[in-house]
């Protein structure tokens, strides 16, 4: 489903990611750990298609085909999706508005109808119900004075809505509460399928005893340093990334 | 400027049957204006705009012959009482008016209630101000009697069209909400014309004791028109003021502003959205003049500015010595487009008062990236998301206009501007 092929991305002049080899299958998670500033967001946000990173090199593929020249909504509309670890706010535009709007856009690409705002409202009650968000915050702008979990959850609940067929999580985990981790978790396992995969980034090992990580990738000065099963993590717990050094 | 003079001079010999006092007060006025002329770059004030394009045209005074058959289609606004003017004449038998109400022309104003009249034609030190009292040729009072509750908003339909040379009116409004009234008055002016027109508006509102006004003015004049105005509230005890200031018309518009809170208790709202493309050149200057104590006062401007047009906000709350406990806000934003729009903000606080509460600020900023990038990564395509990161812009202060049909108009005008719209940033 995702192949990405020794890839290496600038940020004005400086080298992040310098040679990133992963694949990625359906029915699969990942997960990829790794100290502050090794370039686990900038991966998820070039799979996302933000334009201020440069590919100076190697190829990201999805369902076979390159995806680098693609823009951020094609993307989207072929199935990718990434849950940002900073969720943006977008002052003066309604949550429900902005959801039925990338619903129907995704609809819309894949010959579906566009939903109405009756049939919209239903659905998206279900999928409130999964992240246990009230509705009141269907009527607020996007992000706006929702606190930092509600941000994570409000990621979940978009991600369950699209129903992209790659989820990429950039440390949705990250400050939540312990209910709110589980409600999270319990989000990921609801949207798990064998047709989709989840690349989750994450510090901590404890997201992972909710979800069956196929694999766990360290990423270690722009590059996957070392890839195991879930006891990688465990490891990582225990001894810290100085272990992987050399 | 030769046109400006002999038109006065045509204007006074041939209405005969105007009063001679009236006839001396043109002179007069005509006479402050001359001693200035039009502003310049290096008036305090005026320095983000220029006029000389004013004087590049010979406008004549709209006359009687300059009223074309009626459009069949003309701006509305849902639920309203009407006072339709077209080319500067008031066309009283399509107007609609609610009881309660009275409507003069301004001879009548005069000979009735002079003190109203003379107030608002006080020697100013705007010249344009000086001019519309020397040039004076159309306009309206409007008296809301006290007490009236008027539940259907009065709007007041300026519409130029149909002109076959260029024209100027110099309208006059005197509008007057009694004591204990509530009305909402829509000032909307509007047009639709290949032919250059000059708008240069005197409205002079009065808020008696405890009334509650709600004012919309709306300004979309043809591209064509230039749109100069002076807009005077007084606001008497307890008196509570709502206006909202929609522009998006005209090549050059330049609005002064001014609220006097002129005794206790009296309270303000003065909001606007400034929606501006092309060459267009859009300046408004407030003045809220805190005069007595227990006053607030609150100051929403927005300005979406595409292309190569310019915006310009001057700002100043003046809370004079005696005014203790007065609470004063004051904000204004700009939202620019492309890099050759031009956004100028100067909010200013003058504060002689110590027990107040004041506070204002200004920003000036382009669409938000990462916004836009969110919108995009979940499907939504560029220009999808910066209409609706423009919108949710001028939604804040689109949200404090009240009447929904005012709102909704208001609100198709600008979808309508923004399919159009240029974004290059
Ligand atoms: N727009 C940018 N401009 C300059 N430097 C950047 C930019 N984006 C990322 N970087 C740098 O790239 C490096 C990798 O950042 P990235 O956000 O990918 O790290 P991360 O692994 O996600 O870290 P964290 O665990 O703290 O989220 C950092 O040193 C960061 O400062
Ligand atoms: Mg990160």
């Amino acid at each position: 489903m995702l192949e990405i092929k020794d890839l290496h991305v600038k940020v004005e002049d400086k080298d992040i990611l310098k040679g990133i080899n992963l694949t990625v299958h359906p029915g699969e998670l990942h997960a990829i750990m790794g100290r502050n500033g090794s370039g686990k967001s900038t991966l998820a946000n070039v799979i996302a298609g933000q334009e201020s990173y440069e590919i100076t090199s190697g190829d990201i593929l999805y369902n076979g085909t390159s995806i680098i020249s693609e823009s951020p909504e094609e993307r989207a509309l072929a199935g990718i999706f990434m849950s940002f670890q900073y969720p943006v706010i977008i002052p003066g535009v309604n949550n429900t508005y902005f959801l039925k709007a990338a619903l129907n856009a995704i609809r819309k690409h894949q010959g579906k109808t566009e939903l109405d705002a009756v049939e919209f409202l239903k659905l998206i009650r279900k999928k409130l119900a999964v992240v246990e968000m009230d509705e009141k915050y269907l009527h607020r702008a996007v992000n706006d004075g929702f606190s930092g979990g509600e941000k994570k959850k409000n990621e979940i609940l978009q991600m369950l809505t699209l129903e992209p067929a790659l989820a990429i999580l950039d440390e949705t985990d990250s400050g939540l509460d312990i209910d709110a981790l589980k409600i999270v978790a319990a989000g990921v396992n609801n949207y798990r399928r064998d047709d989709r995969a989840i690349v989750i980034i994450t510090h901590y090992q404890r997201i992972l005893k909710y979800l069956e990580a196929d694999y766990v990738h360290v990423l270690i000065n722009g590059k996957i340093a070392k890839s195991g099963g879930e006891n990688l993590a465990e490891q990582l717990e225990e001894k810290g990334y100085s272990w992987l050094d050399n | 400027m030769h046109f400006l003079e002999k038109e006065l001079n045509q204007l006074i010999q041939f209405w005969d049957e105007e009063p001679d006092a009236l006839h001396t007060l043109r002179s007069s006025a005509f006479k402050q204006y001359k001693e200035v002329g039009l502003p310049n770059r290096k008036w305090e004030g005026w320095q983000f705009t220029d006029f000389s394009a004013l004087e590049k045209t010979s406008y004549r005074l709209a006359s009687p012959g300059d009223i074309p058959p009626v459009p069949e289609t003309l701006p509305t606004i849902a639920n309203c009482n009407r006072i339709l003017i077209i080319n500067g004449h008031f066309q009283e038998n399509l107007s609609v008016l609610p009881d309660k109400v009275t409507v003069q022309t301004l001879q009548q104003a005069y000979a009735t209630n002079p003190e109203i009249f003379n107030k608002a034609v006080v020697n100013n030190s705007n010249p344009f101000h000086n001019l519309n009292t020397a040039l004076m040729n159309s306009g309206l009072a409007i008296i809301v009697g006290n007490n009236a509750v008027i539940d259907d908003p009065i709007h007041i339909l300026y519409y130029t069209t149909g002109l076959t040379e260029p024209i100027m009116n110099h309208p006059l409004f005197l509008i007057v909400a009694g004591a204990d009234s509530e009305t909402t008055i829509i000032e909307h002016y509007a047009g639709a014309t290949n032919v250059q027109y000059w708008q240069n508006v005197v409205t002079n509102i009065k808020l008696s004791n405890n009334a509650v006004l709600n004012h919309t003015r709306i300004q979309e004049e043809d591209h064509n028109g230039s749109h100069i105005a002076d807009t005077v509230y007084s606001l008497g005890k307890d008196a509570q003021l709502n206006a909202f200031h929609f522009a998006s018309g005209s090549s050059l518009y330049r609005q002064n502003i001014q609220v006097n809170l002129a005794s206790s208790g009296a309270s303000s709202m003065v909001n606007g959205l400034c929606i501006a493309k092309d060459h267009q050149h859009l300046d408004q200057h407030i003045i809220i003049n805190h005069l007595k104590e227990n006053c607030n006062s609150n100051q929403l401007f927005k300005y979406i500015l595409s292309d190569t047009s310019a915006g310009v906000f001057n700002g100043r709350v003046i809370v004079s010595e005696g005014a203790q406990k007065t609470d004063a806000q004051q904000t204004t934003r700009n939202l620019l487009l492309t890099d050759k729009a031009m956004a100028h903000s100067n909010p200013q606080l003058e504060i002689y008062a110590d027990d107040v509460k004041c506070s204002h600020g200004s920003t000036t900023g382009q669409l938000d990236e990462n916004a836009i990038f969110y919108m995009r990564s979940r499907g939504i395509d560029v220009r999808t998301a910066q209409l609706l990161l423009i919108s949710g812009f001028a939604k804040e202060v689109m949200e404090t206009i009240t009447n929904t049909n005012i709102d909704t108009y208001i609100d198709e005008k600008l979808t309508t501007w923004l399919e159009h719209i240029g974004v290059t940033l």
